[in-house]
């Protein structure tokens, strides 16, 4: 009889925790509520061929680095986008240069006058392009979560759309050119590794 | 007799009175260490650590090892976030199964405590080596959530997770809540139950809790298993802290666990230990992190600085273990 009671009590129990864990809609109607809210994919995508590919924001970046090193309050104030305070800005740059290697991951460029530098082709994250782009603005946004979600957006596009039918072609020893986000702060003014997050690599 | 006993009770107290220290050097070096918000700190981080060693101390009293919670962490971390995010969608029914945060919390839950019953199945049933077996299971199980999540962390979770991790609940953070919970439980079942007794018969000397007629293997699954779902609530409280399930998260876990073990007082060779040993440990190695990023120490020395500690703690352990 207690067992009875043991089992009765434990499948209660999982009966409330399953209720309160699982939920079933029509799927056809989870579709048409998603598409009925923000599309941030595509404003991302809006951002991304409207605004990004199109506007001039981009600086050189032997320039950058130059100008960083000369007077890096001037440089970062012309040319950088930051949300908050701190040392660091996101900067949108292009350079060109002949690809040094290819990895699953990035490729290594050298770049006519800038260096080595080093361009990510598969973990393309944070909120890099979205920042140093300026285009989007987080006053425009109701909740840090939703402004996130447009980085998130414009990320999966570029990682998923615009750079890999790119990288495909390419091989070692060609010749590219790349526009993209970097991340420079004040506190290390000589940037041993630049990292360029690409928005468009172009070859040459 | 009274020397004897005073001995004994310096012995056990040796890690609390350690921390003490800590904290008192610390509070001398750095004005920050004790405001209420370093403190919270201190302990919201130790939390997670506190979990993953609970479920760590049990395997060490039996004698064994688990070097798959970080991995485990990892995997059912990212099984909550892809639960409460993307669900589950059959076209051919028209059916969206959705998860709330409750379920998500479960899944990964049940996720880790079948990859520690995994564990545990290998150890028993093919009489592998539990540091094998389980460095095999800490490859697997980061390989699954590089596989799950593509290498790509699963973001925005909405706040009710969030709260998870960040938020407060009676004036405590939640998941100081969460670890105080798992302490409790756990100590309970390690000094009130016939389960608890047997775990320290098992690493106390294996043969005889076999002659006296302890199911050893059904012990041992269960314990691996327990430690697989604290490393999964480890997972989710990582989860919700950051509000991202990261592929990479967890990694490097499982040594601060054993670090956590060791320096709490239990024997590598089993037997001997506490839960609550544990807890001072995991506060130990909390407290010292915390206070070298305090003082300006280079994160290359904060690491040399655990390993000493560590160190100290097994000699210490050790020369206590051949006065007595």
């Amino acid at each position: 009889m207690k067992k009875i009671y043991k089992y009765g009590l434990l499948l209660l129990a999982l009966g409330f925790l399953g209720y309160h864990s699982v939920y079933f809609k029509k799927l056809s109607a989870v579709r048409a509520q998603a598409g009925a809210e923000f599309d941030f994919q595509a404003y991302a995508d809006s951002i991304y061929y409207q605004g990004m590919l199109k506007n001039d924001r981009a600086v050189g970046l032997p320039a950058l680095l130059a100008a960083v090193r000369t007077d890096a309050d001037g440089a970062f104030e012309q040319y950088g986008n930051r949300l908050g305070i701190g040392n660091s800005a996101y900067f949108m740059v292009s350079c060109a240069g002949e690809i040094a290697e290819i990895t699953a991951d990035e490729i290594r460029l050298v770049t006519d006058e800038a260096g080595p530098v080093s361009i990510n082709t598969r973990y393309i994250f944070g909120n890099a392009l979205r920042d140093a782009s300026g285009l989007v603005k987080l006053t425009d946004f109701k909740t840090n979560a939703e402004f996130n979600r447009v980085s998130e957006a414009l990320n999966a596009l570029i990682r998923t759309k615009v750079i890999p039918p790119v990288v495909q072609q390419l091989r070692a020893g060609d010749r590219i050119e790349v526009t993209g986000a970097v991340k420079l702060s004040k506190k290390t003014p000589e940037h041993p590794e630049i990292v360029i997050t690409p928005a468009q690599i172009k070859p040459e | 007799m009274n020397i004897t006993f005073n001995n004994q009770l310096l012995r056990r107290s040796q890690s609390l009175i350690a921390l003490f220290l800590l904290c008192a050097l610390i509070a001398l070096l750095s004005d920050k260490f004790l405001t209420a918000t370093n403190l919270w700190n201190v302990l919201r981080q130790i939390s997670v650590n506190v979990c993953i060693a609970v479920g760590m101390t049990l395997v060490v009293l039996m004698a064994g090892i688990d070097l798959s919670v970080g991995s485990v962490l990892a995997f059912s971390g990212a099984v909550c976030a892809g639960l409460i995010k993307y669900g589950f969608a059959f076209e051919s029914l028209d059916l969206f199964v959705g998860f709330t945060v409750l379920g998500g919390i479960l899944g990964a839950m049940l996720v880790g405590l079948l990859l520690g019953l995994f564990n545990g199945w290998v150890i028993t049933k093919f009489v592998v080596p539990p540091f094998v077996a389980t460095l095999a299971m800490l490859t697997i199980a980061r390989g699954m959530t590089m596989l799950y999540t593509q290498g790509i962390p699963v973001s925005n979770l909405g706040p009710e997770l969030e709260y998870i991790g960040s938020g407060w609940l009676l004036g405590i953070p939640v998941p100081v809540w969460i670890s105080l919970i798992v302490v409790l439980v756990f100590v309970f079942i390690s000094r009130r139950t016939a389960f608890g007794r047997y775990i320290y018969a098992i690493g106390g000397n294996e043969k005889v809790a076999f002659l006296s007629g302890i199911n050893i293997n059904r012990i041992k699954l269960a314990v691996y298993g327990l430690a697989g779902m604290l490393a999964a609530v480890g997972g989710v409280m990582v989860t919700a802290r950051l509000n991202s399930a990261q592929p990479n998260a967890g990694m490097t876990y499982e040594l601060d666990a054993i670090a956590a073990v060791v320096i709490g007082g239990t024997s590598l060779s089993g037997g001997v230990g506490s839960v609550t040993g544990t807890v001072i440990g995991a506060a130990i190695i909390g407290v010292l992190n915390n206070g070298l990023v305090l003082l300006n120490v280079s994160p290359f020395w904060q690491q040399v600085a655990k390993g000493v500690v560590i160190l100290l703690a097994v000699i210490i352990d050790k020369m206590n273990r051949k006065e007595a």
